[in-house]
């Protein structure tokens, strides 16, 4: 079955039949997560790199990298899913032309995910960011495989 | 024939907008114009009366309390707010359709227009500042040259992106390249063809380029960072992705801050799905 993953929001299944899919990555970050062992995938779809701290408690932690990313690894634990076997795959964070890094909210996202990662002692195994291109994510729960597709592309990670 | 006197001979065939709409724009346009008269013109079509009721109670445009008659939703809204919700009850349904050949399923781009037109308007609340009557029925309107172009006119959008890829230049620069006219051009033209008020029409031509714009205008600026930030949140985006070029000139004079533009992409994704529904289920 297809489920999508809307903007700020977060899928795990562990049914093999399963296809997380999410589309319209523009500047958003597209996180899929998979462990072959367990048997369980992930995907989230992140709007904007943090969560300002003074308006806590955020709506909805999945619209944030540095909150919603966390909650979706819990998630797959909680699903049997170890930190050793997780493989990780991202996309999206495009980029408006020329516009200036202040406001270049692909770039932060990416950043937020990077530094997220590090203190975590975990790494991407793929990612295929920035660009203006719109990408479409798709993460298959059987094998972990992960398809990118863009204007009637499309191509594996 | 150019390819763009071809273009803009068959847009000029496409059927102007539903008759109720017109014959509301026609009597607004009216200086003795009064309220009780244009309720009962808007009452007179069932759609038109739904839509400005709908508009009045939601959350978005509405000022709190149940409104139950036409006239009431005039005393609230005020005239210059339910002459543009008229403007975008007849113009808004045109960009429902597919279109195919810049990669939109059905309702994707009505979605996008709804994300510009919003974003515009929580922008100015956001700077604090108050945003001119029509800076939303303009950022609703901003993309319906796309739509002519990919569903009246089938044009395909595939090698117009390849171009602008492989040149490095924007995406309605390559437009212009192998169409002679760009799709915010082309919308303008139209839109003024159908008389709609020209603050809308310039907002609609100048959203790409403001810069180009002969003098600034609060409206064109909001719309612009409008666009922009709905593009990168990805609501209803085609093909053409993010193959713009944003307007430092604009980012300067409004004072925005990076913090300022998330709270706009926070709140829009909330707010597009009210007024979506009000628009979609409009029949006119």
């Amino acid at each position: 079955m297809e489920i999508i993953v809307s903007i700020s929001d977060m899928k795990v299944t562990n049914r093999a039949k399963d296809v997380l899919v999410t589309h319209a990555l523009g500047s958003c970050l597209g996180l899929a997560a998979y462990d072959p062992l367990a048997g369980v995938a992930g995907l989230i779809h992140c709007l904007l790199p943090l969560a300002r701290e003074n308006k806590s408690p955020a709506k909805n932690p999945f619209m944030y990298v540095n909150i919603g990313v966390p909650q979706m690894m819990r998630a797959l634990f909680g699903r049997g899913a170890t930190r050793e076997n997780l493989i990780l795959k991202a996309a999206g964070c495009g980029r408006m032309m020329h516009i200036s890094n202040q406001f270049d909210t692909g770039a932060n996202n990416f950043a937020a995910l990077k530094k997220l990662l590090q203190v975590n002692e975990m790494r991407l195994a793929a990612e295929d960011v920035g660009g203006t291109i719109p990408r479409t994510m798709r993460v298959y729960a059987e094998t972990g495989r992960v398809v990118v597709s863009s204007c009637g592309r499309s191509w594996d990670l | 024939m150019s390819r763009r006197e071809d273009i803009l001979q068959k847009a000029f065939a496409i059927p102007q907008m539903p008759m109720p709409v017109q014959k509301v724009l026609a009597y607004i346009g009216n200086p003795e114009a009064d309220l009780r008269q244009l309720a009962r013109i808007i009452e007179y079509d069932p759609g038109l009366t739904v839509n400005v009721l709908r508009m009045a109670n939601s959350s978005f445009f509405g000022t709190g309390g149940k409104v139950t008659s036409v006239r009431e939703a005039l005393m609230r809204l005020g005239l210059n707010r339910v002459y543009q919700l008229v403007i975008a009850s007849g113009v808004a349904p045109m960009t429902r359709y597919e279109i195919k050949g810049y990669g939109l399923r059905p309702g994707e781009l009505l979605e996008h227009s709804v994300a510009v037109a919003t974003a515009s308007e929580t922008l100015a609340k956001e700077l604090g500042r108050v945003a001119p009557p029509h800076t939303f029925t303009a950022g609703l309107l901003v993309n319906i040259g796309k739509t002519v172009m990919g569903s009246f006119l089938e044009v395909d959008a595939i090698p117009i992106l390849a171009l602008a890829h492989e040149r490095h230049i924007s995406f309605e620069q390559a437009e212009e390249e192998i169409l002679g006219i760009n799709h915010a051009e082309l919308g303008a033209i139209l839109l003024e063809r159908w008389s709609i008020p020209i603050p809308i029409v310039n907002v609609v031509r100048y959203r790409l380029r403001p810069d180009d714009c002969p003098e600034p205008d609060l409206a064109l600026d909001l719309v612009h960072v409008g666009d922009v930030i709905a593009k990168m949140t990805g609501i209803g985006m085609g093909i053409d992705g993010m193959q713009y070029t944003p307007s430092e000139a604009v980012f300067a004079r409004l004072d925005i801050s990076p913090e300022q533009m998330e709270a706009v992409m926070e709140a829009i994704l909330e707010q597009i799905a009210e007024v979506r529904e009000i628009l979609i289920e409009s029949t006119l």
